[in-house]
């Protein structure tokens, strides 16, 4: 649910609240102030209706005018008592509406008045407004309101998602395409909004940081490698040097050459890391229209050589793919595809290569790895021990496809490990 | 022959010059672009090995200098940074070979004496030693005058024996010299030892001397 609906769906029953409220409240208050006003207006009626009686006093037959506009007028009347009262009496009184053919509410005011000493009760009365009038009346005008206000409301609402809200979910969706590795910062949308102001700048500190801290990472492995180059061409170059002793015994030369391995194996995992480092770091930016085949054509000829001695056939179908590619990560790219698919080829293995159609496949027989398949282009990763794998291999593989925008995936079919780059 | 060596590390710099010295080359030092900058005005040499990184500069601006004033020297560019950019700059500068950080000492061996090899080039082609001639440019081999059928892989493999001759070589330089990249799939077959053993083999048949031999746990030699 959008925070503007839970909003509006606050907002929408507090109102239902209220007006359920309202309605008795205001009902009761409309009725007293009515009524309050009914008996002023009736007080005041009865006051100037004796004062005007008062100022026909000298009249003799006054007692039997009485008697007749008591009978004759509708609205008040006034008949002789014995008893002199002296309180004014309210009262609420029904009566039959003949128009409407229903009781009626009135209200009557009975008050005493000596007229040529006698005693007399005047009672005069005024309609009341109906309750159940009142009372559908209010709560109509009520409901109405609370439906326009409902609609106003929802009209509001809207207008404020895509006014009020634009920069927020402007900064949202930069936020989702954000990728840390791409050279692009987030540029949020400017606004008046104090929050939204304080989310930009948060996420635009966070951002920037984040991407600082990643470049640095980067700029490090880079400059890691690079910084080891040195010590290991000494160490080579020691051992080299080493070497020459015409004095050293067998065990020593062993030593000797088994430290050269290390050495080596150290040599080619810092020029793969170094490799990847460079890749992340674009600087293989530069591209040119490279036909894969050719490629595919040399590496293997140069192959051959190898992999005629461990009788492993290199068989190629290969049709003229023209990519537009960095020339030396196709090199790259192609080297270690072919050189992971020797090197897990048993003796007079076959690797089969097929170049058509924008697609490269390279499959070679050999039982199914014993690996989580799904990481096998993740760095460090390797199957069994082969002292001359850096583990490195399929990761750059994975990075410059990634990087060239090619799609590659492995396979493990009817004993073929199979592997495909899509161009 | 003179080599120069600029270079900034200086264990590195120790065994370039005892490795060079043992095939009667005279090595001087420059540690700084400044000195380096010194030395070759005042010299000429018939190898310059170039760093790239200098404490003081680029190694990259010497090499200008030196085309510009028209020096002959043949120039190696030693750098840590294996890019092509690089690679390219170097060798469109005038550069006579790259070497990337780290290599093996023969290796440089090769290089520097391949390049002194084509400087001093003054009609003789073939590198000779006792029966055995190498003609560099049509890059066959003769053995008492006689032609012996080499592949690629062994011409590449004798010549390299006999540039550092009457030094061990290791497998794994042999391998990195002969199959480059491809030398990482290599501890999968004996491959030098096969192609040692044709090498031998062909000489053998020729009349020539054994002179390639085995050195137990590190690699092979070729004495004279």
């Amino acid at each position: 649910m959008r925070l503007l609906q839970v909003n509006l769906r606050s907002l929408l029953l507090c109102l239902l609240v209220l007006v359920a409220v309202s309605i008795p409240v205001s009902f009761f208050a409309i009725r007293e102030i009515l009524n309050e006003e009914v008996d002023e207006s009736l007080a005041l009626h009865s006051d100037q209706f004796v004062k005007h009686i008062k100022t026909f006093e000298y009249l003799e037959d006054l007692e039997m005018d009485l008697g007749i506009w008591d009978q004759l007028s509708y609205d008040i009347t006034i008949t002789p008592t014995l008893e002199p009262g002296n309180e004014h009496l309210y009262r609420n009184v029904s009566m039959f509406d003949s128009v409407e053919h229903e009781l009626r509410p009135f209200r009557t005011l009975t008050t005493p008045v000596e007229i040529r000493n006698k005693h007399y009760l005047l009672t005069i009365r005024m309609s009341l407004v109906d309750n159940d009038q009142l009372v559908i009346v209010l709560a109509s005008v009520q409901v109405v309101i609370v439906v326009l206000l409902a609609l106003a409301l929802l009209l509001l609402n809207r207008r404020l998602t895509e006014r009020l809200w634009r920069p927020f979910y402007h900064t949202l969706n930069q936020l989702k395409a954000y990728e840390l590795d791409k050279n692009e910062s987030i540029e949020p949308a400017t606004t008046k909004v104090v929050e939204f102001q304080d989310l930009n700048k948060a996420v635009s500190h966070l951002t920037d940081r984040n991407r600082k801290i990643y470049l640095q990472q980067k700029e490090f492995i880079e400059n890691a490698s690079h910084e080891l180059q040195t010590p290991l061409a000494i160490f080579h170059s020691k051992l080299d040097i080493l070497m020459q002793n015409p004095s050293i015994n067998e065990e020593a030369a062993n030593t000797i050459g088994e430290l050269e391995d290390a050495a080596q194996r150290m040599t080619r995992l810092n020029k793969s890391l170094l490799l990847l480092s460079k890749i992340d770091n674009d600087q293989f930016a530069d591209s040119v229209n490279v036909d894969l085949s050719l490629v595919a054509q040399r590496i293997v000829d140069n192959l051959r050589t190898l992999s005629d001695l461990g009788e492993i056939a290199i068989s190629v179908k290969a049709q003229p793919v023209v990519v537009t590619a960095n020339y030396s990560l196709m090199e790259i790219l192609l080297t270690n595809l072919f050189h992971n698919a020797v090197r897990y080829t048993a003796q007079n293995g076959v690797v089969n290569v097929l170049l058509a159609d924008r697609t490269l496949t390279i499959s070679n027989i050999g039982a199914p790895l014993k690996m989580d398949t799904d990481r096998i282009f993740d760095r460090f990763t390797k199957e069994g021990v082969h002292a001359n794998s850096t583990g490195l291999g399929l990761s750059i593989v994975k990075k410059i496809c990634d990087y060239s925008g090619f799609k590659v995936s492995y396979l493990y079919a009817g004993n073929r490990h199979q592997f495909t780059v899509v161009f | 022959m003179k080599i120069l060596i600029i270079e900034d590390e200086k264990e590195l710099v120790k065994s370039m010059t005892q490795f060079l010295r043992q095939e009667s080359y005279v090595c001087e030092v420059a540690y700084t672009e400044s000195e380096a900058r010194e030395k070759i005005l005042l010299y000429d040499y018939d190898c310059i090995l170039l760093d790239v990184s200098l404490p003081d500069g680029s190694g990259l601006k010497i090499l200008e200098t030196l085309r510009l004033n028209r020096k002959a020297d043949g120039v190696i560019i030693i750098t840590a940074k294996n890019s092509l950019e690089d690679r390219v700059t170097g060798l469109n500068l005038g550069a006579d070979d790259y070497l990337a950080k780290p290599f093996y000492l023969p290796e440089l061996v090769a290089r520097v004496s391949a390049v002194i090899r084509r400087k001093r080039f003054d009609g003789n082609n073939t590198l000779s030693v006792h029966e055995i001639s190498i003609d560099l440019l049509g890059k066959a081999v003769s053995v008492h005058g006689k032609h012996i059928e080499l592949t690629r892989k062994e011409y590449d493999l004798l010549l390299f024996l006999v540039s550092n001759k009457n030094r061990v070589v290791s497998k794994n330089a042999i391998a990195e010299h002969i199959s480059g990249d491809d030398a990482e799939l290599l501890d999968k077959y004996d491959f030098i030892y096969s192609h040692i053993k044709n090498l031998k083999k062909k000489v053998a048949e020729a009349g020539g001397v054994d002179y390639i031999k085995t050195v137990y746990g590190l690699g092979y030699k070729f004495t004279t």
